[in-house]
């Protein structure tokens, strides 16, 4: 359809738009541990990556950049972020990340209140992370909700994926959620389960209205069957040793359930439980405070750790709701603290990719979706910067609202 | 012994020179060690004007000789061949909450806003500080040496500061930077009007903030007139007591009775305590600068400064330094126009520039987060070095606190605070290798040497 559509978009934007066919010449391409490259030409057709080879011929009205050797990685992955949810976050009144005072929990959506106008959109794409996932956080219940999976553009679709995952969070201050203790909150996650185990029993009858009510509404019950199923994985937001030992037993009565751990400051004390089971975990790296007696082992060269165990991993920032702004120094974060480079790469692209099952994503290769990044240097490095950003195969503008603020003040003040 | 009396000394002299309160006195001193040179490495004296290789002669606690390579080593002591590493001076942090808040965060030791006043400048931050902090390590494994701990920013005025050496002690005192001035923490915009508007108090507006200080400012001018009042005529009446010939009779004049709070506010107006201000927004800024002139005093830093950008000319005229994040903003509405170049473009308007952290994480890594800065400011097109980026979190932040002449750069004859990194300091993949406090080596990476804090034993210790 729509090539008038993107030459107008075109013309407005001063910047492609349009999933037009591509072809990058010379773009480096990463290969190996320490990030040495591989010069290629890489085609793009109709959104995804049609060739990867040396000197790629192309017909006459594809778009060709020649990159002249600038580093190319896929677009990053953030795994746990809020964006789209509060454009200021301290504001309680422009927050929809979380519920409370209804009957809704675990079929909270939060794909449903997402703002695809936010200014934090561009902000993520300028550190060049291109998708991420929205996290509910817990309003009064230990089960907070769906998330979702955005592509950090303002133009187009974005929620991508609007069932992700479900949260459940555990830590020390989630407690009150459940009884007060974590036996009674272990208690009521799995009441929840056996609930919607039984609802998807007597489904019929309920909706035939000849059963009594579930002590969770419908919503709730809908949500967990998909987690129970292993239709979408389970993300637990848990810190301590006992309390991952404790919840990788309940979890056992469930076989299907893709269990996901969030934070996990103490994994690395019961690594050998995870391999065992294959439970990948998603790292906060730099969030290495022994802030609650939940967190004593909190580490900053945890990555580390969870690698020479051979577990899973992906990165999350927590973003903007938290102190840790950049992914990919988070990535660098974990470089420094013994972490191999390739693998902290791969934190932010393939690995996040697996752990939520992005099919296409986290990869440059024939057939991936176009979701590319190229680097001014080292982007694990801080004061690198992605020059371009394609998303689908389409260059996204990179301007903010605070690009121009740092425009007029630089000219209003004269400086050089 | 010899040099326990030097220091001694040394901090006598500065108590007498600046006026400082002397009670709660710092009990820290250094330990002995043997003269060392650093050999071989490259050398950012953090002024801003390049690095250079070379080594670095340290003596009794002091930097004794920064020299090129060229120039011949003294014979005789022991040598650190730090060829593939950087020395920079130590890092320092002005806003940070260590000890006041710190780990793990509890409610029965998070000590760090007097929320029940608007104006409690009779608190001290350091008769918050729990030494024991297992925050403190961490922020000495990044290569900070001094920090300043301050109050939070619930109050229109929040209380004294303390500066602080980072080092392990049983005792606040044990770590308190020796004759560094105090500060008073100020704080402008959202937090004072939130925290006493929601308890239907004043100040529940920002015109409503402004009152406050002014109330508070002409109080202060008045116990000052009271206190130099007194002075007046107790060296009147020590002149007649003097020339007396016991035939008259005069009673000797009683001193007003102290106010805490009014003490620290004289403090300000006779510039001995320095001003450390929690500000956003430009236009309060500069509203903050005319209440200064009201009153007479100078404001020393604007902390969080998310908008000094916007007036860095004016800030530069008024000699104020802006204590900066890298990245931080959109977290409250006051934020909303942070932007990553802010740093960079207050440098280059001339002004003070510092980067701070006001984070138990991000004080773990300033060099990242000046390099950030420094970063965002080249996109711009300002024309600015690593070099430069590196005073952001030494230098500058050495002068904001009054410590300049002590610490801050590599020069001889100033505290051998030091760091040696492990590649380019502004490098995320850089870590800070050894950290020198005084000369004494307080962090190794390589051999393990560290503090363990009492929390820690038995339960944390092989973390860092």
């Amino acid at each position: 359809m729509g090539h008038r559509i993107c030459l107008i978009v075109m013309m407005l934007m001063s910047v492609g738009v349009c999933a037009q066919d591509q072809l990058l010449k010379n773009a480096t391409l990463v290969s190996g541990a320490k990030g040495q490259g591989v010069i290629r030409d890489v085609h793009i057709v109709a959104g995804r990556i049609a060739a990867i080879g040396e000197d790629l011929k192309v017909d006459r009205g594809t778009d060709v950049l020649d990159l002249a050797g600038a580093l190319v990685t896929p677009g990053f992955i953030d795994s746990a972020t809020t964006i789209g949810l509060a454009e200021v976050s301290g504001l309680g009144i422009s927050q929809d990340a979380e519920v409370s005072d209804v009957n809704l929990a675990a079929g909270f959506q939060v794909a449903l209140a997402l703002n695809d106008a936010s200014l934090l959109i561009p902000v993520a794409s300028n550190d060049g992370i291109t998708r991420g996932v929205i996290v509910p956080q817990p309003g009064d219940s230990n089960f907070a909700g769906q998330s979702a999976l955005v592509r950090f553009q303002r133009e187009g679709t974005f929620a991508v994926t609007g069932a992700l995952a479900q949260h459940v969070y555990l830590r020390e201050r989630d407690r009150r959620y459940g009884g007060g203790s974590r036996a009674s909150v272990l208690a009521s996650v799995l009441h929840a389960l056996e609930e919607s185990a039984r609802f998807d029993q007597r489904r019929e009858d309920y909706d035939r209205r000849k059963v009594r009510a579930f002590d969770l509404p419908a919503a709730d019950l809908i949500a967990l069957s998909a987690v129970r199923q292993g239709k979408v994985p389970l993300v637990a937001h848990v810190d301590r040793a006992a309390d991952i030992e404790q919840l990788i037993q309940a979890m056992a009565a469930y076989p299907k359930i893709r269990l996901v751990l969030a934070g996990a400051a103490e994994a690395w004390k019961v690594a050998d439980k995870l391999a065992e089971r294959d439970i990948p975990v998603l790292i906060n790296v730099m969030d290495n405070l022994p802030g609650s007696f939940d967190r004593l082992g909190a580490r900053l060269d945890q990555a580390a750790l969870l690698d020479a165990a051979g577990i899973r991993f992906a990165f999350m920032s927590e973003s903007p709701f938290t102190e840790f702004r950049s992914l990919s120094q988070a990535a660098g974060v974990a470089v420094a603290y013994g972490l191999p480079w390739d693998k902290a790469l791969a934190a932010i692209t393939r690995w996040p990719a697996e752990i939520w099952g992005l099919e296409g994503l986290g990869a440059i290769a024939v057939g991936s979706i176009a979701d590319l990044v190229v680097w001014s240097g080292d982007p694990l490095e801080v004061v690198s910067t992605p020059t371009a950003v394609m998303i689908d195969g389409a260059w996204i503008s990179l301007s903010t609202r605070q690009g121009l603020l740092a425009e007029r003040y630089r000219d209003l003040l004269k400086l050089k | 012994m010899r040099k326990i009396t030097v220091i001694a000394l040394v901090v006598l002299a500065l108590l007498i020179q600046s006026g400082v309160n002397a009670d709660y006195p710092s009990t820290y001193v250094a330990a002995d060690h043997d003269p060392f040179v650093i050999d071989q490495v490259m050398i950012d004296r953090g002024l801003g004007q390049g690095a250079f290789r070379g080594w670095v002669k340290v003596e009794n606690g002091l930097i004794a000789a920064v020299e090129r390579e060229d120039v011949p080593r003294p014979k005789g002591i022991r040598q650190i061949n730090a060829e593939d590493q950087w020395l920079t001076p130590g890092i320092i942090d002005v806003h940070s909450h260590l000890g006041d808040y710190p780990s793990p965060s509890y409610r029965a030791h998070s000590d760090g806003n007097e929320a029940t006043s608007p104006v409690t400048a009779e608190v001290w931050a350091e008769h918050s500080v729990w030494p024991q902090d297992p925050q403190f390590p961490l922020a000495l494994a990044g290569g900070v040496t001094t920090l300043q701990i301050l109050p939070g920013s619930a109050n229109l005025f929040g209380g004294r500061s303390v500066v602080l050496k980072n080092v392990w002690a049983r005792t606040v005192q044990g770590m308190k930077f020796p004759g560094a001035p105090y500060g008073l923490k100020m704080a402008c915009g959202e937090n004072p009007k939130r925290v006493y508007g929601s308890k239907s108090r004043s100040p529940s507006t920002r015109m409503g903030n402004f009152a406050g200080y002014r109330k508070a400012w002409i109080d202060a001018q008045e116990y000052q007139k009271k206190w130099r009042a007194y002075e007046k005529s107790l060296s009147d009446y020590e002149v007649w007591e003097a020339a007396s010939d016991g035939q008259d009779y005069k009673t000797r004049p009683s001193p007003p009775k102290r106010d805490l709070k009014m003490e620290t506010l004289v403090g300000v107006l006779d510039g001995e305590i320095l001003v450390h201000n929690h500000c956003y927004r430009a236009d309060e800024m500069a509203q903050i600068i005319d209440l200064s002139r009201e009153f007479g005093y100078q404001v020393t830093a604007f902390h969080h400064a998310v908008e000094a950008y916007k007036i860095g000319d004016l800030l530069a005229a008024n000699k104020t330094c802006s204590a900066m994040w890298a990245d931080w903003w959109q977290f409250k509405l006051e934020s909303f126009d942070g932007i990553k170049e802010n740093v960079a473009m207050v440098e280059a308007a001339g002004a003070c520039a510092i980067v701070h952290s006001d984070s138990a994480t991000g004080i773990q890594r300033l060099n990242q987060e000046a390099a950030k800065a420094l970063a965002a400011g080249q996109r711009l097109g300002l024309a600015m070095s690593p070099s430069t980026a590196l005073t952001w979190i030494t230098r500058n932040a050495a002068q904001a606190l009054g410590v300049l002449s002590r610490t801050g750069t590599i020069e001889v004859g100033k505290m051998a605070d030091l760091v040696l990194w492990s590649a380019q300091p502004l490098s995320v993949y850089a870590r800070a290798d050894s950290v020198f406090i005084d000369g004494v080596l307080q962090w190794d990476r390589k051999t393990g040497v560290g503090p363990v804090t009492d929390f820690e034993l038995g339960q944390r210790e092989e973390i860092f």
